[in-house]
């Protein structure tokens, strides 16, 4: 899919961006990154890191280094050629992939449904059907397999040789020492890459992650960095502070891909999501304020000319829903318009990223065509006009009856996604620095949490009302049927 | 000010989540007045006995309790109070006598398992424990099974509280049951909590409690003290 530039959606200015640049540098250099991996601390310091305790401090000089170097093209390919593409930090063109490391599979029982714990055999039976489904066009492990941990890489590999053609996006290593294993029975290492969560918030590097980085790349194997605060509890409830966090960690990544491998095939997949204030804390993955916040994340990588691995259409909904189809509608259309070129995770998933759904998958299918087709008979390139369109459309597609209230709904649901609640200021900016130092101070997440009682009578957790009304799936139970997914 | 006056400052204070005079409180407006920390001194060096100024935290709580249930409250405002008499059992601990201090309701031994770095679950439970009146120790995060032991041995827990968010992680809380019943430490109750962990799991592994969430903590720690 590739999108004009009138349909990339600018909802930072040149201006704004900048000061987050900025702050994001004042971050690294001033609070730093916790870093008690000594072969990595050793590697940042022999390039001209300071170290102080057990915090690592990179200048804005290493870091436009950094990013400078970074590789603006990778190439994936895959078992069946034709299936391979190339990602150009230079085009918007968008590919999408499902995703996840789901817990559950969902399905239909009599009277709605049911949930059941995910092994093995699904991950052969999703990989089967998503080779099948025309909108993916990479395949990222979606569940693991039920086997123990030590044998649990080799299966995984052998299971993608067997069912897929399309780029393959193992995800996760979990023992490094098994790279070689993997590699082997994939039979290119063109074909694969992963993604690694190398910090966790607020600042602090994960240690198995840092040596998962440091293997990988010295294979030269495209990485996706993925960081994924949520705003309120691992980052500040502020958009802006959030922001600011979330950039200064995937920098950090990027400083140190370079270090490792300089050119280095890496990819910004900045989720910057919230915390449900309102009840346990649980994430929201896609609400309109998380939607917001990660389209934000992909203009900041644009800003840079960086490859852009986004996510969109995690939904929050526990089972197949219209609920589900609207914010997934949504949050795919913005994450298209944001110009992220690598949508990870966008087909089949529910509950966050608990569960997916074999049917999910093929709902999943059919919105994203239409998004598709919108997007392409599109002239205006307003994202909201385009957005509730490809809501009412996806909606009605599935026999939901789409009326004034949801029409409302979903109005109000995209004035939330596109209006700023905060200012980009650098008083502003320098409160939220504050903020995120006093957290890491306190190694403690509740900093953010006591802090965000202001922003969440201010509103920055979207509350509206649901969509609700039974869709109809006898296409997709055929589909499926057809596909011969039991 | 009559030591009423005071103490009823100090309860408006908690319950507000108003931690000290830079804090801005439950409606952002208290930044400047004196919060918890100054208000406990105050009333600590006008003599106000240490036993009394519990109590006033423990009513506060309560009250912080029912706001949270009608739904006035969210879980940063529950945080927050919590957090201030945590902070305060801080200067008024060393102020108890023997007698008071016993008056505690346990002692919790908290940490997220071996593999495992997520701790946002973990610092809400330890946080809202040691408001609720519990002695707190919060081992952190990645914590070997043998560590968890050792200060087993060195805290000497009532309850203990394991925290995982992987499934990979929370098959380790299974080894740290495993140590204690091998110690004959079987009198220690064990929770777990995790996004992954279930009752079932609870149950499989021989854990006495699974907790979805804070507030489920509490309700089972108090029930677990009432049968006590």
């Amino acid at each position: 899919m590739i999108i004009s530039d009138e349909q990339l959606i600018e909802m930072l200015s040149p201006a704004e961006m900048e000061l987050i640049h900025r702050g994001a540098c004042r971050i690294l250099s001033q609070i730093g990154v916790r870093v008690t991996h000594e072969d990595i601390a050793g590697r940042l310091l022999s390039r001209g890191a300071e170290r102080k305790g057990d915090r690592i401090f990179i200048s804005q000089e290493m870091i436009e280094e950094a990013l400078a170097q970074t590789a603006k093209t990778i190439r994936f390919d895959a078992p069946e050629p034709a299936h391979g593409f190339t990602l150009d930090a230079d085009e918007n063109q968008v590919k999408f992939g499902p995703g996840g490391q789901a817990l559950f599979i969902v399905h239909p029982v009599a009277g709605g449904w049911d949930r059941r714990a995910a092994g093995t055999n699904d991950l052969k039976q999703i990989l089967a059907l998503c080779d099948q489904l025309p909108q993916v066009d990479f395949t990222t492990r979606p569940v693991e397999c039920d086997v123990p941990e030590d044998r649990m890489d080799v299966e995984k590999a052998k299971i993608f040789q067997q069912y897929c053609t399309k780029p393959m996006n193992l995800a996760n290593i979990v023992k490094v020492e098994y790279l070689d294993k993997v590699l082997e029975i994939i039979g290119n290492p063109a074909y694969v890459s992963f993604i690694v969560s190398l910090v966790s918030s607020p600042l602090a590097l994960d240690d198995f992650s840092g040596d998962k980085f440091v293997a990988l790349l010295e294979k030269d194997l495209p990485v996706s960095i993925s960081c994924c605060p949520q705003g309120g509890s691992t980052a500040p409830f502020s958009e802006v502070g959030e922001l600011l966090q979330l950039h200064a960690e995937l920098l950090f990544g990027f400083v140190l891909a370079n270090v490792i491998r300089p050119g280095a095939k890496v990819l910004y997949r900045g989720i910057p999501i919230t915390s449900n204030l309102y009840t346990d804390g649980s994430p929201r993955w896609c609400q309109p304020e998380s939607i917001r916040r990660v389209t934000l994340a992909a203009q900041l990588c644009r800003y840079y000319n960086l490859p852009c691995c986004g996510t969109a259409g995690v939904s929050d909904e526990t089972e197949p829903t219209a609920q589900g189809l609207a914010e997934k509608v949504l949050s795919w259309t913005y994450g298209i318009a944001s110009g992220a070129q690598y949508i990870n995770s966008a087909l089949g998933m529910l509950e966050q990223v608990l569960s997916v759904s074999y049917h999910q998958y093929v709902i999943d299918d059919i919105a994203l065509k239409i998004i598709k087709e919108k997007f392409a008979e599109d002239g205006t390139g307003e994202t909201s006009v385009l957005a509730k369109d490809a809501a009412i459309t996806a909606l009605s597609h599935f026999g939901v009856a789409v009326d004034r209230e949801i029409e409302d709904e979903l109005t109000a649901r995209i004035r939330h996604i596109e209006n700023a609640l905060e200012p980009y200021s650098e008083e502003y900016i320098e409160d939220q620095i504050a903020n995120i130092k006093k957290a890491v101070e306190k190694t403690s997440s509740t900093v953010f949490m006591v802090a965000a009682r202001r922003g969440l009578r201010e509103g920055y957790l979207y509350q509206g009302d649901r969509i609700d009304a039974p869709l109809d799936l006898l296409d997709v139970t055929e589909r499926l049927k057809s596909s011969g997914i039991s | 000010m009559s030591k009423d006056e005071l103490l009823k400052l100090l309860e408006n204070a908690i319950v507000m989540g108003h931690l000290d005079v830079d804090d801005e409180g439950f409606d952002g407006t208290m930044e400047g007045t004196p919060g918890t920390l100054e208000l406990v001194e105050k009333a600590l060096n006008e003599g106000i006995e240490p036993g009394e100024i519990l109590k006033s935290f423990g009513e506060s709580m309560e009250k912080v309790g029912k706001l949270y249930e009608s739904g006035e409250y969210f879980l940063p405002d529950m945080l927050a109070s919590a957090e201030c008499v945590g902070e305060a059992m801080d200067i008024v601990e060393p102020k108890l006598e023997l007698d008071d201090s016993s008056a505690g309701k346990g002692k919790f031994l908290i940490a997220t398992v071996k593999g495992d770095v997520h701790d946002i679950g973990k610092n809400i439970v330890a946080t809202m424990l040691k408001g609720a009146g519990y002695q707190v120790k919060d081992l952190g995060i990645n914590v070997p099974a043998e560590d968890i032991l050792q200060a087993i041995k060195e805290f000497e827990p009532d309850f203990i509280g394991l925290s995982a968010l992987l499934t990979t992680t929370m098959i380790e809380m299974e080894q740290v049951i495993k140590l204690i019943k091998e110690e004959g430490l079987d009198n220690i109750k064990v929770f777990i909590g995790g996004t992954p962990t279930s009752k079932e799991f609870a149950e499989k592994i021989g854990a006495d409690q699974h907790c979805r969430d804070v507030i489920e903590a509490l309700q089972a720690l108090e029930k677990m003290g009432e049968v006590s």
